[in-house]
């Protein structure tokens, strides 16, 4: 999943310092899961403005309302009624929400509520970890299913550097070395020569946002005009 | 509040697991059995009353006797059908409907169960080491030398026998019992002196202290010393040279015999267990928390009960008396195979739920599970209603029967913006267990309280939302107050613990905010201690007041 981290507050009440009526989006799926957008948190960061706004000498009225996903269009919808009775919207999605609320309300100013941090999973409740960059080129059938990319410090997709070090990163002895990690499993699952074979480079250059239409999916939004 | 609560009827299964057949889980067998229900009785080892830890060598004439006739009815009930050479091998499920794998014999089979039943027994292992010996013919555990006494008792005739105990560990009643009991049958026989080289005695046991004296009446010479003295082991000749405290000089003893004492703990099977039991391991490695909700025989899941040796060191009466608790409780929850609950104790809305898991990773109860529908369930019967999954959510989609949000964020708001004379207004979290009692005994003992106070009930700290707490200073509260169970006696383990955290994350909200954090409190109290509620709630207020 997407996981995300709850703004600093003074962030967030800088933002928002020049409107009177602000109102607060959750997201109901990746931030909710990840503790940080979804609806107890929409409550909680709406009572954080209010105190501090009523002490300013400045009150702020707040609404609430957490959709499913902010990055599904029909989703949104519930909000158009609502928005024109605010001045500002704070969205508490990851960084694609916010942009496609942002995009659906353009008269409306849209800050964000959290800072969107990685695709990772969850250790244990609100214990997360990077695990994928989205690069668009999965390489982890080669790297015994230990992402390059994510967990090495240069992001090799052939490895190890000459920083390996016992078993940590140059960078810090902290930070495993990716690519002995990989070595250890492979060697563990007996196919070593892996790690012989060459990644071909990614193309890194002239980085775009990038579009996708699933196979066959082509024909079908050609057909009823909708790209 | 006012509406009827609503009942469900649930069926549940009514055959019980009891894990371990020492003497402990052979009682509990036919207790659960003679009410009624059928029992499944494993055990690692090859018999009954057997198992590792039931050293059989240090019951006496009518325990034992007791024992064989326990045995006996167990191996003549058709309701007890008794599996050894088994382990358990996983568990799923809810109380009145446990599912367990049992493995042995090259198979594994599933078991439907209402309760379960863990009567791991004590083990003890001999302390030698720490007193610089090896177990030879003369240097050897108290339980070997039990079994010597029962098989032939003549051949300690003539001998001196120093028994080493309360110096390698704290003294311990269980321990000194069946030392002095040896000393005892060494001091009937003709000839046979009993040297005891101790640290603390500890007598607190029925009639121990009477057996303590009778045996120095008896010739018995007891050494008090501060620390382990020095022994010479070489091969069978031994010698214990020690500071005398009497005589005020070193004295050298040689003994024929050296008992070392045993510590008792915990089988270490317990870990496992606990594990895929999903029970709290209390300290030692027993399978009970050092908490007064759990005596005697309860654990942190309904449905689950720990006996005699798997939760603490117990006599032989006492793991008998648990086993006679544990049939008391499993009737109690099983009785005629229904179970009527309250419909509304914790209730799911699917819909706004996105099953990320936090609730059933924060249920101390393991009462909340999945269905294959990928939807979590709580179950009524395993649910106690404390309210740490909903105030945990972070979708707010659980509700908890007359503490749903609704209605405490209507109560909260109202609380706050209340203004009494401008008085402070706290709100004043209170769970129902502790704190609110402890109001309710201020108010009508006339202690004095806040006038801006306003108590709000929650079913346990763990229900006090941090939402809430937010809620209740955006809305003109100039305090917030959490009261919960002390460390211990919180009837959901873990509810004041979550409430402390959210209080802490709280006051850092409002730090980050720029007001002073001690707007928000966190105390724990008991029901009975109105005057401590009285007081933290009287020093808040000053606190406000000088803002």
């Amino acid at each position: 999943m997407i996981v995300a981290e709850r703004k600093p507050f003074e962030e967030v009440r800088a933002m928002v310092k020049d409107f009177k009526k602000v109102l607060t989006v959750g997201c109901g799926t990746c931030v909710a899961v990840c503790l940080a957008g979804g609806e107890k948190e929409v409550g909680v960061l709406n009572s954080e403005l209010k105190i501090a706004r009523r002490l300013e000498g400045n009150p702020i009225e707040t609404g609430g309302v957490t959709v499913e996903r902010q990055c599904d269009m029909e989703f949104l919808e519930e909000l158009d009624g609502i928005v024109d009775e605010y001045d500002a919207i704070i969205s508490m999605a990851c960084g694609a929400g916010i942009q496609f609320i942002a995009e659906r309300f353009p008269e409306v100013p849209v800050f964000p509520g959290v800072d969107t941090s990685f695709i990772g999973v969850n250790r244990e409740v609100g214990w997360y970890e990077e695990k994928c960059r989205a690069c668009g080129t999965c390489v982890l059938g080669m790297t015994a299913g230990i992402c390059p990319v994510t967990m090495c410090a240069k992001g090799l997709f052939n490895g190890p550097c000459g920083g390996t070090n016992k078993g940590s990163c140059e960078i810090n002895s902290d930070q495993p070395c990716a690519w002995h990690r990989i070595h250890e499993r492979l060697a563990k699952q007996n196919r070593l020569q892996n790690i012989l074979d060459i990644c071909p480079p990614n193309d890194w250059r002239n980085q775009t946002p990038r579009t996708i239409v699933q196979p066959g999916y082509k024909e079908r939004l050609a057909a009823f005009d909708l790209k | 509040m006012t509406q009827q609560t609503q009942m469900e009827t649930i069926n549940i299964t009514t055959d019980v697991l009891v894990v371990g057949a020492g003497m402990t889980g052979v009682k509990a067998a036919t207790e659960i059995a003679a009410s009624g229900y059928k029992v499944v009785l494993i055990d690692e080892g090859a018999g009954l009353g057997m198992t590792a830890g039931a050293l059989v060598a240090d019951l006496d004439g009518d325990e034992q006797a007791a024992l064989e006739a326990l045995v006996e009815s167990v191996n003549e009930s058709n309701m007890i059908e008794v599996m050894t050479g088994t382990l358990m091998d996983g568990t799923a499920g809810v109380p009145g409907d446990f599912r367990v794998w049992l493995s042995g014999n090259d198979d594994i089979v599933e078991k439907s169960v209402g309760a379960i039943v863990v009567a791991s027994e004590l083990v003890y292992s001999p302390l030698n080491e720490a007193y610089g010996l090896s177990l030879s013919e003369t240097v050897i555990s108290q339980s070997q030398l039990e079994a010597a006494l029962s098989e032939n008792p003549s051949a300690f005739a003539g001998k001196s026998v120093a028994f080493m105990l309360g110096l390698a560990q704290d003294g311990n009643p269980l321990v000194l019992e069946r030392v002095l009991k040896s000393v005892l049958a060494m001091e009937n026989m003709d000839d046979t002196s009993a040297y005891v080289f101790a640290g603390d005695l500890k007598v607190a046991e029925d009639g121990l202290e009477r057996l303590y004296l009778e045996c120095r009446d008896r010739g018995a010479m007891y050494v008090k010393l501060t620390e382990i003295p020095t022994v010479v082991q070489e091969g069978a000749a031994l010698s214990i040279t020690y500071d005398d405290p009497v005589l005020q000089r070193k004295v050298e003893l040689a003994p024929d015999i050296i008992v070392v004492e045993e510590a008792i703990g915990a089988d270490q099977v317990n870990a496992a267990l606990a594990e895929m039991l999903k029970i709290d391991v209390g300290s030692m490695g027993f399978l009970q928390t050092d908490n007064v909700h759990r005596y005697p025989v309860s654990t942190n899941r309904e449905g689950i009960f720990v006996v005699g040796g798997s939760r603490q060191v117990k006599k032989h009466y006492g793991a008998l008396m648990d086993a006679e608790n544990a049939a008391i409780r499993v009737r109690n929850l099983l009785g005629d195979g229904t179970i009527v609950v309250p419909a509304n104790k914790a209730v799911l809305d699917t819909g706004k739920c996105t099953f990320c898991l936090t609730c059933y990773r924060c249920c101390p109860h393991g009462a909340i599970y999945w269905s294959g529908d990928n939807k979590p369930v709580i179950s009524a019967v395993a649910c106690q209603g404390c309210g740490i999954c909903a105030s945990e959510c972070p979708m707010d989609a659980i509700q908890i029967g007359e503490f749903n949000d609704t209605d405490m964020i209507d109560q909260v708001t109202a609380s706050a913006a209340e203004n009494t004379d401008n008085e402070p207004t706290i709100v004043a979290f209170c769970c129902q267990n502790s704190g609110l009692e402890a109001a309710r005994m201020a108010e009508s003992f006339g202690m004095p309280l806040p006038r801006g106070l306003k108590t709000v009930a929650v079913p346990c700290a763990g229900k006090v939302d941090i939402d809430y707490i937010m809620h209740a200073l955006a809305e003109g509260a100039d305090g917030v107050m959490v009261m919960a169970c002390h460390n211990g006696n919180c009837k959901s383990e873990k509810g004041s613990l979550y409430a402390g955290w959210r209080a802490a994350n709280a006051q850092g909200m409002l730090e980050a905010i720029g007001i002073e954090k001690d707007r928000i409190g966190f105390a724990t109290t008991a029901s009975n201690m109105g005057a401590d509620f009285s007081s933290i709630l009287m020093k808040m207020e000053e606190t406000l007041k000088e803002k």
